[in-house]
């Protein structure tokens, strides 16, 4: 397996610079919330009748005048998701027209239309980097979890891309559906010579399920926990375990803080050099949250970025966040605390367990 | 002088880095970078004959005695042809 690569220096020098200036460096483009697959987590996808009531999909005119605005306001790098993008039948028509306004254009796909007619206009204009989400390690497990046997295509798919020499990254979901295959995932993306990256924490789906705050088809606390230390055992050496664990206990034991202000609520480039359009074209920090929403179609996009950056900067985590002994080795943000709790000054209780029983766990192994 | 590859030249507050597209994208493997001499030579490239009409053109903007601009140059231009772009 390919280690993450670092990101060019230019990429981290024009963030920072845009973070200074309040540039949106980078944008998310949700063309779609259909897909071919039907993940029991995913935050995404609707029914056709779901669709119906929440709104249309912006035509590929709207998309590339709003990539055209981003572009004008500094935007460099386009990540093209869904759903899955490639259900739209004028995707290349959104794709080839983003390329040409001159962005990086990266695509998310669950890799399972990369054949024919499609790999062939791919080849002919590559993206910037495929991210292939990976569902399993057999055809049983595609089909338990996505609904359709797809595992041997996928991975012949992206075995196809590796040979054209295009750039690609997986993305792994651990879930209760998939969890048996770990080994076997991590076995093939060494095989295939890819970068993959992993995660048991699944938000609760609160974009398609008003009512799903602090729910989801996800493990327990203690049993994502677990999930996650399985996953590193496989990716890092012995010694490279051992120091993480050594690292995890030595952080969270920490003494906490005095602080009299809370800490801010977004660490990450969300809603500071990035943004996320969703596919009925609301404009978001990120796509896991459901707020705060701004309307690039109806303001203009450098008024709904204005709005975004301004509202993101006033986001500041729960206090008791702020003073926790466990702040070190917590990744909570603000996107955890609003779908965990419904709201962003609430501590999110599902992530504390997670967190208490990795540190427990990293204290076990030494 | 001819352009190989397809790459589209973009300043984002004050940085010029070249974007590719279509074949370029397989060799680039990212971004290229270009300083302030770069980003102005590029545009002048597609109509430039030889490299006398971009010293030439160098001189008239900016402040550089000719043998430096032609040094800067050749050594801009020798860049762009190991990297298979001219």
């Amino acid at each position: 397996m390919k280690r993450t690569a670092p990101e060019p220096h230019i990429m981290t020098y024009l963030h920072q610079k845009g973070r200074a200036l309040g540039l949106p460096i980078a944008g998310t483009f949700e063309l779609t919330p259909r897909c071919n697959f039907n993940c029991p987590m995913c935050y995404i996808h609707m029914t056709p009748e779901q669709q119906r009531q929440a709104g249309i999909e912006l035509t590929a005119q709207q998309w590339l005048q709003l990539a055209r605005d981003a572009r004008d306001a500094g935007m460099l790098v386009a990540l093209l998701t869904g759903g899955e993008p490639l259900v739209r039948k004028d995707f290349f028509e959104i794709y080839s027209g983003m390329k040409k306004l001159g962005l990086m254009v990266s695509v998310n796909t669950n890799g399972s239309m990369l054949q024919g007619e499609i790999l062939e206009k791919f080849l002919a204009d590559p993206p910037a980097r495929f991210n292939i989400s990976l569902y399993g390690g057999c055809n049983e497990t595609y089909e338990k979890m996505c609904g359709l046997p797809m595992y041997d295509r996928v991975r012949s798919n992206i075995a196809n891309l590796r040979k054209a020499g295009i750039e690609v990254s997986l993305n792994l979901s651990i879930t209760p559906y998939n969890c048996q295959d770990l080994e076997k995932i991590f076995r093939d993306a060494m095989e295939l010579d890819v970068n993959i990256k992993a995660s048991s924490y699944m938000y609760p789906p609160v974009r398609v399920q008003e009512d799903s705050y602090g729910a989801g088809n996800r493990f327990t606390p203690c049993r994502s926990a677990e999930e996650s230390l399985r996953w590193d055992r496989l990716r890092f050496t012995p010694e490279e375990f051992k120091k993480r664990m050594e690292n995890t206990a030595a952080l969270a034991q920490l003494a906490p803080e005095c602080s009299t202000e809370t800490d801010p609520g977004v660490r990450c480039r969300a809603g500071s050099t990035s943004f996320w359009l969703t596919w009925d074209g609301k404009m978001l920090p990120c796509g896991m949250m459901p707020r705060p929403i701004a309307y690039p179609l109806e303001a203009g996009f450098a008024a709904a970025w204005e709005t975004i950056r301004n509202a993101t900067a006033a986001l500041r985590l729960p206090s008791a966040c702020t003073t926790c002994p466990k702040k070190p080795v917590c990744p909570v943000c603000a996107a955890v605390c609003v779908t965990e709790t419904g709201a962003f000054d609430q501590v999110p209780h599902y992530l504390c367990q997670q967190v208490e029983e990795t540190v427990r766990l990293a204290k076990e192994e030494l | 002088m001819q352009l190989k590859k397809e790459l589209i030249k973009r300043t984002i507050s004050g940085d010029t880095v070249l974007v590719p597209i279509g074949s370029a994208v397989y060799d680039a493997n990212g971004l290229f970078v270009l300083n302030e001499l770069g980003g102005f030579l590029w545009d002048l490239l597609p109509q430039a004959e030889d490299i006398q009409q971009l010293v030439d053109a160098v001189l008239a903007e900016y402040e550089v005695d000719e043998a430096t601009a032609r040094r800067d140059i050749s050594a801009f231009l020798e860049a762009l042809e190991k990297l298979g772009i001219l």
